[in-house]
């Protein structure tokens, strides 16, 4: 299956009570704004950066994420840092790693805690001063006996 | 071995042929009979099947839920079999079946909307189909018991008849939902549909599960909570009979053996050397020294409400009364101990367990054996206690792991006792001062409250907190119906490390009990009649004011009593619903508590099956009863004093007092019901009991202040 498909009505109700969309579910979030105030203010394409994290997850304690980046890594192109940022954590950047020529590859692998279900967006600026991004949601299956969580 | 063929096979035998709900979706779909939708499928000889997502374990919402779904769908109840919505299916099916934990009380207050849509949809589909297939308007049919009528020609057809053609139409996008007023199936007392198998020993539940080939691992963890294994010594128990394997995980040792008492043997045996970690000096009275320093530190509290201003009202108060309430840690001891069985061959997954949280275990299992979610197969068993317990899934991760050492075996993780009582995630512990400032006329004017308690949401979920208010922590205290102008609630988080958890009705089990049990000291300092002076503090639309009437009404609230027996009441919102107690009881001079009866009155908005709740009402009162005279949990060198049945008493039968169930729904909203009993019942007691006997019960359990149940 398509993550793409998956994540389509994995954040929303069930289909048949034609409930909301994904677009609803994050209507109060748009990544390309939360992007642009790490960039300062320059947009970020999509493409060239592969961010891969759990459909579900059953705590969001300590979340496996991997980030690649598709880069040369010369002296003359290659990936400068990489930024991890949430919809819902209190801190919205969770992680910036710097990367260099001598990197060889831009591939991240790490584990971060998430603040409940929710996008992450991950950042990547290259050394010719563009900016790369590509965002992935998980569901965090909290089993909590409270509302408003989750 | 067993092939995956094979495997299969009896995987689906275990599941679907021992009781109802523990079948599959994906068996039933494969059989061709026609899913309508996620929640409905009909099959050509009429019968209806409605699918449960979220988890049974006495709570009976799979019964209550259903209803929803068939409410709208106007199938014939008879015809009725409910089953299990399938974790993998989910995953496959983008999340078809949304939200499938039971916790929270909230099966129904969440998901009402969305059933009763699948249903209404169902049906909608299942007339037009019918329609079609008869060349006439739609609006001309209607749907009863199964049967689509024609209305002008008087023709008729069955659901299972144009079940096929309606599954290939597309879902209307709009349907309208019934009134209240015209329900004909919620709202009527239907038999659950899990008691026949329970009552005929028929039920499995998880540590019933089977799977040929399977072996069993008993499991010790470090008694102290945060340590870690620090060496073992596996040849010892090697040779043991039956033993095939010690498995050394960095937080658990596990001994895997042919047969379960003698992997238990086998581990009883083992020399263990445990890192206790920084714990291992910490006992139940620095806890108690950490909560009290909370209640007078100048730092590290938040003011979770704030109205008026409290210090000055108070300054100002003709009477100033004070007082401070205990609770103690509380395990859910449930029926069946913690345990998960768990198999990994070929790259797949397959967790045979009881969960609150179908959905939490099936990615806990794909990531411990680092799988993809679509190779992971959770078969739901029934739960023989939840209480919260089982929403965790660190059973279920043990499992896995130890499936991980022993690719293509079957392994059947199951806990002792013990270990189940001293490995649990507790009800918080806590400790609250009240002060309040009286006028001339013995009302509240100012109120405050500070509590001294740890935090679930920031240790257990480690999720953020909003101002630094863990809302459970002072649940019914920043939120309480009395009108007092001057208010101030604050919070000391003090975080011992005994790990706490979610246990049946979590804030609502012990906070209502303060501020009740406070309440009525206000009452009695100011000369006054609890019920009428709780009347005269509530506004005339509030919910607890009408179900405090219904219940005091109900049992006859200030008629006369045989000499020695006195009432005590109380009244609380808990999971949006409000509950009322008057509690009837006798102390003798040695401090023996007769209770004669229990009047609950409780309004859950919509009572969808009024029959469940009141049994939800009367176990309630079995669960508070059980906590609030002997629940408690005491620690000692780091690690949990109570280990079993005999230091961890449960209500006795003979015990049980009369619970009479005042069902007052005023509707318009829908309550929860697993949770909300329990709130009024410790301080409708601990009220009588003062009534009784002159003694005010600021601290549970009741045997540790001199008093026993008779």
């Amino acid at each position: 299956m398509k993550r793409r498909a998956f994540l389509a009505t994995v954040v929303g109700l069930p289909l048949v009570a034609q409930a909301q969309s994904r677009d609803e579910y994050f209507s109060s979030f748009n990544p390309d704004a939360l992007a642009k105030s790490v960039t300062g203010g320059v947009a970020a394409r999509r493409g060239r950066v592969k961010l891969e994290l759990p459909l579900l997850a059953d705590n969001g304690n300590s979340v496996p994420v991997k980030i690649a980046v598709q880069s040369p890594m010369t002296p003359a192109d290659h990936v400068r840092s990489i930024r991890l940022l949430s919809e819902r954590n209190p801190e919205r950047e969770m992680a910036v790693f710097h990367l260099g020529p001598r990197a060889g590859v831009a591939e991240i692998s790490s584990r971060v805690r998430l603040a409940g279900s929710q996008r992450v967006v991950a950042l990547a600026e290259m050394s010719g001063g563009s900016w790369w991004m590509e965002t992935a949601d998980v569901v965090v299956t909290l089993s909590a006996c409270i509302d408003g969580t989750g | 071995m067993t092939t995956r063929r094979d495997f299969l096979k009896i995987s689906t035998a275990v599941g679907g042929g021992l009781s109802l709900g523990i079948s599959f979706s994906t068996v039933e779909a494969q059989k061709g009979a026609p899913e309508i939708n996620a929640w409905v499928v009909v099959q050509p000889d009429d019968r209806v099947i409605i699918r449960y997502a979220r988890s049974e374990m006495g709570q009976g919402s799979m019964t209550s839920a259903a209803q929803l779904v068939a409410e709208e769908l106007e199938c014939d109840w008879s015809k009725v079999r409910v089953e299990y919505a399938d974790t993998n299916a989910q995953v496959l099916r983008k999340r078809a079946w949304g939200d499938m934990a039971a916790v929270g009380s909230r099966t129904i207050r969440q998901s009402q909307q969305y059933l009763r849509t699948a249903g209404a949809t169902a049906r909608i589909m299942l007339v037009t189909a019918a329609a079609k297939g008869w060349g006439v308007p739609e609006g001309e049919c209607s749907a009863a018991n199964n049967v689509i009528t024609h209305g002008p020609s008087g023709r008729k057809t069955s659901f299972g008849k144009v079940a096929a053609a309606a599954a290939k139409l597309e879902a209307p996008r709009e349907v309208k939902l019934k009134d209240a007023k015209d329900w004909k199936v919620i709202g009527k007392p239907i038999q659950r549909v899990d008691i026949p198998a329970t009552v005929m020993g028929q039920q499995r539940y998880g540590i019933d599960a089977q799977v040929p080939g399977m072996v069993y691992a008993a499991v010790a963890q470090c008694p102290v909570f945060g340590g870690k294994v620090k060496s073992f010594d596996g040849s010892k128990v090697a040779k043991r009979r039956g033993v095939l394997q010690v498995v050394p995980l960095e937080d658990f040792v596990a001994v895997v053996a042919d047969n379960w008492w003698r992997a238990k043997e086998a581990l009883r045996q083992l020399p263990v050397v445990w890192d206790y970690g920084p714990a291992a000096t910490v006992s139940s009275e620095g806890i108690l020294q950490q909560l009290r320093a909370g209640l007078d530190a100048q730092s590290e509290v938040v003011t979770a409400k704030k109205q008026g201003d409290a210090a000055q009202a108070m300054s100002g108060a003709a009477k100033v009364i004070e007082a401070e309430y205990f609770t103690p840690y509380l395990a859910h001891a449930t029926l069946e101990p913690q345990g998960a069985t768990a198999l990994i061959k070929d790259g797949r997954v397959d967790v045979w367990t009881s969960t609150q949280n179908a959905e939490g275990t099936h990615a806990t299992a794909a990531a411990v054996a680092g799988v993809p979610l679509e190779n992971v197969f959770v078969h739901r068993m029934q739960l023989g206690g939840g209480f919260g317990r089982r929403g965790a899934q660190d059973y279920t991760r043990q499992a896995v792991l130890v499936a991980k050492a022993m690719p293509g075996t079957p392994v059947k993780v199951l806990w002792t006792r013990e270990e189940d009582t001293q490995h649990d995630f507790y009800r918080p512990i806590s400790l609250v001062r009240f002060k309040a400032g009286l006028d001339a006329s013995g009302m509240p004017v100012a109120w405050q409250s500070r509590v001294a308690a740890p935090s679930i949401i920031a240790t257990l979920l480690k999720l953020p907190l909003k101002e630094g208010i863990d809302p459970q922590a002072v649940a019914s205290f920043a939120d309480q119906p009395y009108t007092i102008p001057n208010v101030n609630i604050e919070y000391a988080q003090r975080n011992p490390h005994v790990p706490v958890g979610f246990w049946r009705t979590v804030g609502h089990s012990q906070n209502p009990y303060m501020r009740e049990c406070f309440i009525d000291e206000l009452a009695s300092a100011a000369g006054k009649d609890p019920y009428e002076y709780r009347l005269s503090l509530l506004p005339a639309s509030s919910k607890e004011r009408s179900i405090l009437e219904a219940t005091a009404k109900a049992a006859n609230w200030g008629s006369a009593l045989p000499a020695g027996v006195h009432r005590g009441i109380a009244t609380t919102e808990a999971y949006g619903s409000y509950t009322s107690v008057v509690a009837e009881l006798s102390v003798s001079a040695v401090g023996v508590v007769d209770i004669k009866r229990l009047v609950l009155g409780v309004d859950p908005g919509y009572a969808v099956n009024p029959d469940n709740i009141v049994a939800q009402m009367q176990g309630s009162a079995v669960f508070m009863l059980t906590a609030m005279f002997w629940g408690e949990i005491t620690v000692k060198e780091g690690r949990v004093e109570q280990s079993n049945f005999h230091d961890q008493r449960m209500m006795r039968l003979r015990e049980m007092p009369r619970v009479e169930v005042v069902l007052a729904p005023t509707g318009g909203f829908w309550g929860g019901i697993g949770e909300p009993g329990q709130a009024s019942i410790a301080p409708a007691i601990c009220n009588a009991i003062f009534a009784a006997s002159g003694k005010r019960v600021r601290s549970l359990p009741l045997t540790k202040q001199g008093f026993e149940l008779a």
